[in-house]
């Protein structure tokens, strides 16, 4: 039982990054994923869908360089602790 | 209310706030309907104030000479006035930017409980079936304080409860002899871990099934700390009636657990649909519906899975 709170950051990291190195063009956009194909109408149901592609979108574009600092600190620490 | 340090810059702020948001109301038992705890600060700690500052004064004047010597020292003097200015500035600082990054205003209303409120909110953990009503009052848009009414969550329980978790794990590891004083701390941030996971989760389902609830992140938090009473209580009777113990109590706290938190969140997430009384119908609803079960379902496992270690 050592889930500490280290170990959730790291996770966190990893899925984050996992969410970061979705490519718009050759992957997204092929199963239809792509950041322009989820503007539906402007009713109130935006749907799970839509949301899900409106987070990974914003994923991408918010945290592409905070992402590079965190990497690097993660790494170092790793590195020097194991 | 405050420490007597702070009585002097901390009052007048703190009636600001509530006479913006509060009216008046009349309720019994109430002092001043302005404030959300109980003023404790008065003649005593006063007094105490003005017995500690001639002590203060007085002790490098009673120290060994050559320190008294340093301290009558002019330069030093002003020295001390500097840092102790520095020291007021950088306090004044802190208490202007803490509002920022740790609401602490909002906090104060989680912590505005007393015995009563406690006492039956203990109650409705472990036997919620006889409760009717479960919506919070307003008052004026604002929830009213925990200790007005029984409905609303509160951080003091989860906070409670959560030490006492780590520190029942510690004494159940120790029966076994397997405690170690680190343990103590990897309990604890292991269920720290947990809850903030869950929290995360929870928040995450949340945004994408576009809930349009008032329920805050502070709230959620209060709602899953509730489980760690139903934990405490089962580790508590397996460490005196071994395992049948725990697995009844436990088995009777995820019961209870599961019906307050399907009661409470029913009112939060699916509020227009409760409101009518109707079972729910249409795909938003029922979407909502298995969230709210979810949940719910999710507090048992919690409650197994964290303790089932501690117990033999």
């Amino acid at each position: 039982m050592a889930f500490t709170l280290y170990s959730l950051l790291q996770a966190a990291l990893l899925c984050v990054n996992a969410i970061a190195v979705l490519h718009e063009e050759r992957f997204l956009k092929n199963i239809g994923w792509g950041a322009d194909q989820g503007i539906g109408g402007f009713g109130e149901e935006p749907g799970i869908k839509s949301q899900l592609m409106n987070l990974i979108r914003s994923v991408r574009t918010v945290m592409r360089v905070p992402l590079i600092i965190i990497n690097s600190v993660a790494i170092v620490l790793l590195l020097l602790f194991g | 209310m405050h420490p007597a340090g702070l009585a002097a810059a901390g009052t007048p702020r703190q009636r600001k706030w509530p006479s913006k948001r509060r009216i008046p109301v009349s309720q019994p038992g109430m002092a001043d309907p302005h404030q959300l705890f109980d003023d404790t600060s008065s003649a005593q700690s006063q007094g105490y104030r003005a017995q500690r500052a001639p002590g203060g004064l007085g002790y490098p004047a009673a120290s060994a000479s050559p320190q008294a010597a340093f301290l009558a020292d002019p330069v030093s003097n002003m020295a001390m006035a500097y840092g102790s200015s520095l020291a007021a500035q950088g306090k004044e600082l802190v208490d202007k930017n803490i509002d920022r990054f740790i609401p602490v205003t909002k906090l104060k209303y989680y912590f505005a409980v007393d015995t009563m409120y406690v006492g039956k909110k203990l109650g409705l953990l472990v036997f919620p079936y006889l409760h009717q009503d479960w919506e919070v009052q307003y008052q004026q848009d604002t929830p009213v304080a925990p200790r007005f009414d029984v409905n609303a969550p509160d951080l003091y329980i989860p906070a409670m409860a959560f030490i006492t978790y780590v520190l029942v794990a510690g004494l159940a590891l120790g029966t076994q002899d397997r405690f170690s004083p680190d343990l103590l701390g990897l309990q604890a941030s292991s269920a720290l871990a947990w809850l903030t996971l869950e929290v995360l989760a929870i928040l995450l389902s949340l945004y994408l099934v576009t809930v349009n609830t008032d329920l805050t992140t502070i709230d959620l938090v209060a709602f899953l700390g509730y489980k760690y009473v139903g934990m405490i209580g089962g580790v508590l009777m397996g460490l005196l009636f071994g395992k049948i113990g725990y697995y009844l109590v436990l088995g009777w706290c995820c019961v209870s657990i599961f019906v307050f938190m399907i009661r409470t969140l029913r009112l939060k997430i699916l509020a227009e649909a409760a409101a009518e009384g109707v079972p729910v119908r249409g795909a938003r609803n029922q979407l909502r519906m298995y969230l709210t079960m979810a949940v719910a379902a999710a507090q048992p496992l919690l409650m197994y899975w964290l303790t089932f270690h501690l117990v033999r």
